[in-house]
């Protein structure tokens, strides 16, 4: 359910923030809510934001917020559809919660989540970004906040470039195979790509032109089996090969900004702000990483992104949904969208907040790659798909050897029973 | 008023198992008679539909294929388990005492292994580049398991899988086994040695018959164990790659808590425990007979 | 006479390897530098032998705090199953009762429940009596997951003890209960250790409802969904995994090595009864 919104809005916010680098100062003082002591539980995912960003917030919104404390925890992504959906079946809910922009239809529609629709104006809700605010909103009520939004693109390591000889980033995928190719030499990996990063592999197959699944009428139809979707998968088992990335596993697993900060891998896809975190666990590589937009088939345009991000959801079963609100406010108020945007190089919710990315080197690269931004199919089991790992298990089978024409068929027929199903 | 006791003592275990296995369970299958998704999981209300949920898993060709995979599943590791359990166990009698001590000390560790720490270790062993086996294989002259990915592949994730839980449950077997061993008086087999007897043939004339009602439970509770097995294969595969290593627990699961289609998987639950009820059905009469002559 | 041993032996020594060396690759390479760790050619000896990865694990965030939750979940669990598979044992090995049978059968039925099919009957059944993401609920769930192994392994051990011995002292003047406490106990003691380690594996190991129905405090999380949870915590660093998987199987091991001998000649002695 990522909307096809999100793209166009983002990179105007990117280009807006870029020029002008400069955006209306807002009132970010709140009044302190009741003097009652409470504890308020905030779920944020694994990896989406550094413990710097998140301390500070804390630090800021509790010294606000006199009487209220914060324990924000850190959510795996692994299994967390059924811990949410846990979450708001039960009686004594977190009260703030973080869900991906695919996802938080699903939960809005079950009915275990807060009508946010009145508050939508104080949040100044006509500037948010649709990518996000789209997916959060049903029938015309607004369920989730927007929160963050981005996009994949490659970060490279400047030393092992420059050891190699290259000087310019890759500006086609033919440039791009060659200098990977160059730089897998010794023991550098070219590139590190595990075998089931299934969002890159959507990008290639946009970019020749294919698509995930079709709807034909009012129904769907898996499309891996399409020579445009076999092009793509094939674009990537090249790229793939000139890596040690693991064929049988995804980006969390290992983490991927693990296995970079070790310093022998030459490029990575990932959103930019996966730089901080290989920074965390390698500060010498501190300055030493670079950002390009992931290459397209020419020159004149960027290779396709999935464009994700997140929502803030309040759950019905929240024990105190007025200071949750608070918490919102601010999570999705200037001070936080700046401070975080600036370190982790996400897009904020907001398009007047974008200036703040001027000078980012990845929020560049993101800004670019965004003109080319998609969004997985539009039904409701998509979910289902990515809870199947139907794409994922494909990917390793083709990368392990597999027959593409003849997984490819297997797998869009499961896609198509699955989207055809239903709920 | 000795008529009450044997009730009173047996109170607790009725009451607790009423409260948290039967009722559970009696809410379950009431599930798999409703509708009831995520939306009725957090606001209720969830409408009977009959026969439909039921209608639906019967009728879908992937049950039946899990199904199929669950017996073979369960097949092959009990039959491994049966096996090599028994010769571990005629092996160890027929050791000297410090060798068998080692090895039975060493059957204890493995069964002393958690679980999740042993999936954990399987995991490791496996490495597609650091693995100890691909190390091993290739140093064997098998150039081609170097790097080679076991878990990207159907086949090789389920014999891993097979080997995991079959190291596992060897151990319980096999010393149990092995104890019963020391139990049969040694004058039965001299006299079936003076008789002439081949090794086999004592096997299957002596110790065999001696041994059968332990055979029967030990290989039923395996039946039960293995068939039941989830957390091996969920913290390993979770059920892939490409449902290959799905069996019907780990297949509710995923319906249930995957694709928050808890009627479906309340259903399938339902299904898994009358199958497994007809596989030990024979077991479950002899044993009842068998209960009857006792006592 | 040693060469014909020569198959034996060597079937012996297999049989030791594979069932020893996972757990110890497990531990060593726990112990090894991560440099070891990753080398091309692995080393089957302590050559650097660190504490490292000990440390990574025992300071990674919580650690103590669910080791000892997980401690006292199953601690709790396995004393509330002993006690009442005693009682109930007691009444299946030595009285004649109506509807005895039809309780063995029971028992024997509960050993093949489905739990992780009942993870949402049970989270609806613990959320309407507000037992969510408490600690309690999983310890009740356990109690029932090892009931009936424990009322079945008991109850092969009580037949195992002649009811002679209790009938003498009885005849000499002992109750019942006096009669059970001073004569059946003591002979039952190691027969309630054993089964207590089944339960104790079971209870430690069990993921499935752990990780549903504690959700909001995550204090009250136990060790395996924190281990699960590991590739996340520790990424690549196998060896830091390696010493938290040690950690998690030390308290069973130890048991075990205590109690190893009982287990197996106990176990036998009540199966082949029952």
């Amino acid at each position: 359910m990522t909307s096809r919104f999100l793209t166009a809005t983002a990179v105007l916010a990117l280009a807006a923030g870029l020029t002008a680098c400069g955006s209306t100062p807002e009132s970010t003082t709140t009044p302190n809510a009741a003097a009652d002591p409470v504890k308020l539980t905030v779920w944020v995912m694994r990896d989406s934001f550094t413990d710097g960003v998140i301390s500070r917030f804390k630090t800021g919104f509790e010294a606000s917020h006199q009487g209220t404390t914060l324990d924000i925890q850190i959510q795996e992504w692994d299994g967390i559809g059924q811990k949410v959906t846990s979450a708001l079946a039960s009686n004594d809910a977190p009260d703030v919660i973080e869900v991906g922009n695919t996802q938080v239809a699903e939960y809005a529609a079950s009915g275990g989540v807060k009508d946010l629709t009145d508050k939508v104006a104080e949040l100044g809700g006509t500037d948010w970004i649709p990518g996000l605010a789209e997916p959060g909103k049903i029938d015309g009520r607004q369920y989730g906040i927007p929160w963050y939004a981005a996009n994949r693109v490659v970060i490279y390591n400047k030393d092992l470039f420059e050891k190699a000889g290259v000087t310019a980033a890759p500006k086609t995928r033919d440039e791009w195979i060659e200098v990977t190719t160059k730089l897998n030499k010794g023991g550098t990996q070219g590139i590190y790509l595990p075998g089931q990063n299934w969002y890159t592999l959507a990008g290639f197959i946009w970019d020749e032109g294919g698509d995930l699944a079709v709807k034909e009428g009012d129904q769907w139809k898996g499309a891996l089996d399409t020579p445009q979707a076999i092009a793509g998968i094939g674009f990537y088992q090249r790229l793939q090969a000139l890596g040690e990335g693991p064929r049988d596993s995804d980006e969390a697993k290992p983490p991927q900004a693990d296995v970079f900060a070790k310093g022998d891998v030459a490029q990575l896809i990932s959103s930019p702000g996966g730089a901080t975190a290989i920074e965390k666990a390698n500060p010498e590589l501190a300055g030493k990483l670079g950002f390009f937009p992931i290459p397209g088939k020419t020159a004149d345009k960027p290779g396709a992104v999935f464009t994700g991000g997140s929502d803030l959801i309040i759950p019905e079963a929240s024990r105190n949904p007025d200071a949750a609100y608070e918490v919102i406010k601010a999570l999705a108020g200037e001070k936080f969208q700046l401070d975080m945007a600036k370190e982790m190089s996400y897009v904020p919710n907001k398009a007047s907040f974008a200036g703040v990315l001027s000078g980012s080197e990845g929020a560049a690269a993101m800004a670019i790659g965004a003109t080319n931004g998609h969004a997985t199919p539009n039904s409701a089991n998509w979910a289902a798909v990515e809870a199947k790992n139907v794409i994922k298990e494909y990917l390793t089978k083709v990368l392990t050897g597999g027959d593409a024409a003849a997984e490819s068929t297997a797998a869009s027929q499961v896609i198509t029973d699955i989207l055809n199903t239903k709920s | 008023m000795p008529g009450l006791w044997p009730y009173l003592l047996v109170a607790p275990t009725v009451l607790g198992a009423a409260y948290l296995l039967l009722y559970p369970l009696l809410r379950s299958v009431v599930i798999s008679f409703q509708h009831f998704r995520t939306g009725e999981l957090i606001r209720g209300g969830a409408a009977f539909v009959g026969l439909e949920n039921y209608q639906e898993v019967l009728g879908s060709g992937e049950f039946w294929s899990v199904v199929w995979r669950t017996l073979l599943w369960t097949a092959v590791n009990v039959v491994l388990i049966m096996v090599i359990s028994t010769l571990v166990a005629l092996m160890i009698a027929r050791l000297r005492k410090r060798l068998r001590l080692a090895v039975m000390s060493g059957l204890v560790l493995t069964w002393a292994t958690p679980v999740l720490a042993a999936t954990t270790i399987f995991q490791w062993l496996f490495q597609s580049r650091l693995g100890v086996v691909n190390w091993l294989l290739a140093t064997l002259g098998l150039e081609s398991f170097r790097s080679y990915t076991w878990f990207a592949d159907g086949t090789s994730t389920f014999v891993i899988l097979v080997v995991l839980v079959v190291w596992q449950s060897v151990p319980f077997a096999a010393l149990t086994l092995y104890a019963a061993l020391t139990t049969i008086p040694a004058e039965l087999y001299e006299s079936a040695r003076i008789d002439g007897a081949t090794g086999w043939q004592i096997f299957r004339n002596v110790t065999f018959p001696i041994l059968r009602p332990l055979f029967g439970l030990i290989t039923s509770l395996e039946v039960i164990w293995v068939f039941k097995c989830f957390a091996q294969i969920w913290a390993i595969s979770r059920g892939g790659p490409d449902g290959a290593t799905t069996t019907l627990p780990v297949y509710a699961f995923q319906v249930a808590q995957s694709l928050h289609k808890y009627d479906l998987g309340a259903a399938i639950s339902t299904l898994t425990v009358l199958i497994l009820v007809a596989a030990l059905i024979t077991h479950l009469r002899r044993m009842l007979r068998h209960e009857g002559d006792q006592l | 006479m040693r060469l014909r041993r020569l198959p034996l032996t060597l079937a012996a020594l297999s049989v030791l390897i594979v069932s020893v060396f996972p757990v110890y690759w497990m531990v060593l390479t726990a112990f090894k530098p991560t440099r070891d760790i990753q080398a091309d050619t692995p080393t089957f000896w302590p050559s650097h032998p660190t504490l490292d990865h000990f440390a990574t694990a025992i300071s990674a965030d919580g650690f103590g705090l669910f080791w000892r939750n997980s401690l006292l979940v199953t601690v709790s669990a396995v004393l509330a199953a002993m006690a009442v598979a005693l009682l109930a044992a007691f009444a299946v090995a030595r009285m004649r009762w109506r509807g005895r049978r039809g309780f063995i059968l029971m028992v024997f039925i509960a050993q093949m429940a489905p739990w992780e099919a009942l993870l949402i009957s049970m989270f609806i059944i613990a959320r309407d009596t507000g037992m969510l993401d408490k600690l309690s609920m999983l310890s009740l769930i356990y109690f029932m997951t090892t009931l009936p192994f424990t009322i079945v392994t008991l109850r092969g051990f009580l037949a195992a003890i002649p009811p002679e011995l209790e009938e003498a002292a009885q005849m000499d003047g002992a109750s019942r209960v006096v009669a059970f406490r001073r004569v059946v106990f003591p002979l039952l003691a190691p027969g309630l250790m054993s089964t207590s380690l089944f339960g104790f594996i079971t209870a430690w190991n069990e993921f499935a409802f752990a990780n549903a129905l504690i959700i909001k405090n995550q204090d009250d999380r136990t060790l395996p969904v924190w281990l699960s949870s590991f590739s996340n915590i520790f990424g690549t660093d196998w060896g830091a995994t390696m010493a938290a998987a040690t950690l998690f199987m030390l308290p069973v091991l130890l048991i075990f090595l205590v109690l190893q001998r009982r287990v197996t000649s106990g176990f036998t002695a009540g199966a082949i009864k029952g």
